[in-house]
């Protein structure tokens, strides 16, 4: 559903995206059932001549049963609901996979930009070949990513929303997290936390590219050249 | 009733007609433009070191201009570690579309005709007599005076805040405000403030700058 209007180019978005679309649909179901009755009983119920308005206190079984089943059985919705939320958060935000090809990358929000931090043709981060880009993240389809994101001064919110993905950046504290593209493209990368006056114009670019397009793009913009790496 | 009726009709036509009439042509509002700016350079454009904003008055419109054409056109303020450049460049950015450029030349037209802003100094440890032999690299661009040479880029440095000019002379230095090799200016100015071996000579250099500045404003009646 969701992904018609923005495409879904992670593993955890599909999983964001059912929890989307289980709690539109439970809560999209009892608000038409209970719109519906409110309607057809005032409809019922209007004015007519002769007919006396009657007090209802609502306190016969018959008439309480309105509001206890209903209720019960929301609280029934309540329990998937919750049950594929923690699921969901479970698996962005406290589990860190771990895969042999894993690669880490440095977020960095300052006002008003972001930092990418990259790791050159040796595939590690805090090297010589690291390349850093403003506003400019490049990463590979289907790999799997670790992000340590940091914050240069105040408060921002690293925000990818064709992942799915939201996570405030702390000056101070380095936030790990991970995710993995499925698709490649160029999605919007955002800052979702009021940071300054700036805040709306520090809109970066997420670059997902094929392995061979990333390697062509590391090449061209590491200092230091795949050879030199590959023959230390 | 129906004169009466056919007179509010042609009024409201009138008044229609009025609404729909375009405005008379009026060029970008360079004082309500700066309103931004001031966030951070403050109403008087006199720079805050708190927002890394540097003073902006004393400085002639061409400079200005270039320089936030630059910002705006990612040629300045675009390395990973441009603190103060980022924000500025984020800045520009506010300057979209058609109207962009007409835009730029307004607010900058309204800054140059503000009055000069003496920045008060933030660091005594400058020692001007070193740095009168460390200025004498600079005269060739920026003149004996400090007041700068438009025919070679050159701004006038002797109303800027000391501790931007200290901050511009370390990001010079280090690449951080020259790393775009289209800015040819900055190309220059690396090479520079290279000629600073360290920050004591920097502060030297900006200790003369400002006396060469305190020389001219006693020399001159107050206005
Ligand atoms: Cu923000």
């Amino acid at each position: 559903m969701i992904e018609r209007l923005l495409p879904a180019a992670s593993t955890s978005a599909t999983e964001i995206d059912f929890l989307f679309s289980l709690i539109f649909w439970l809560v999209g179901f009892w608000f038409v059932l209970s719109e519906a009755i409110f309607f057809g009983l005032i409809l019922r119920f209007r004015k007519r001549e002769g007919r006396k308005a009657q007090y209802v206190t609502g306190e016969l079984q018959s008439e309480k049963r309105w509001i206890t089943v209903p209720h019960l059985l929301v609280l029934v919705c309540d329990v998937f609901i919750v049950f594929f939320a923690v699921r969901a958060w479970h698996q962005v935000k406290q589990d860190l996979p771990t895969a042999p090809t894993q690669q880490v990358v440095r977020v960095e929000g300052a006002q008003w930009a972001w930092i990418f931090t990259h790791p050159g043709p040796d595939g590690k981060l805090d090297s010589a070949d690291d390349i850093r880009k403003v506003n400019e993240l490049h990463v590979e389809v289907d790999r799997l990513y670790h992000f340590q994101l940091t914050s240069r001064d105040v408060l921002h919110s690293f925000s990818v929303p064709v992942f799915r993905l939201k996570q405030d950046a702390i000056p101070g504290r380095v936030i790990t997290g991970w995710f993995q593209p499925t698709k490649t493209g160029e999605h919007d990368v955002q800052c979702a936390e009021i940071c300054g006056i700036g805040h709306g114009l520090m809109p970066a670019r997420i670059h997902i590219e094929t392995s061979e397009q990333h390697a062509a793009w590391i090449a061209a913009n590491s200092t230091v050249s795949v050879a030199a790496v590959a023959g230390r | 009733m129906g004169a009466t009726f056919s007179r509010t009709l042609g009024a409201a036509l009138a008044l229609a007609a009025l609404a729909a009439a375009p405005v008379q042509a009026e060029g970008p509002d360079g004082a309500e433009l700066f309103q931004l700016c001031a966030q951070c350079h403050g109403a008087d454009a006199g720079g805050r070191e708190l927002f890394l904003a540097p003073n902006l008055t004393g400085l002639p419109e061409w400079y200005l201009l270039g320089q936030l054409r630059n910002f705006h056109a990612g040629l300045r303020g675009m390395h990973p570690d441009d603190t103060p450049g980022l924000r500025m460049f984020a800045m520009a950015r506010s300057f979209a579309g058609a109207l962009a450029d007409a835009e730029m030349q307004a607010v900058v037209a309204y800054i140059a005709k503000l009055p000069v802003a003496v920045p008060e100094p933030t660091f005594t440890d400058g020692d001007p007599a070193k740095g009168a032999a460390f200025y004498q690299v600079c005269t060739a661009c920026h003149g004996a005076d400090g007041k700068g040479n438009q025919a070679l880029n050159a701004p006038p440095l002797t109303a800027e805040s000391d501790w931007y000019l200290l901050s511009s002379l370390e990001r010079y230095k280090s690449g951080v405000r020259s790393s775009d090799p289209r800015n040819a200016n900055a190309q220059l100015m690396r090479g520079m403030a290279a000629t600073l071996p360290d920050e004591q000579a920097m502060k030297d250099v900006i200790a003369y700058i400002r006396s060469l500045g305190a020389a001219q404003a006693s020399a001159q009646p107050a206005p």
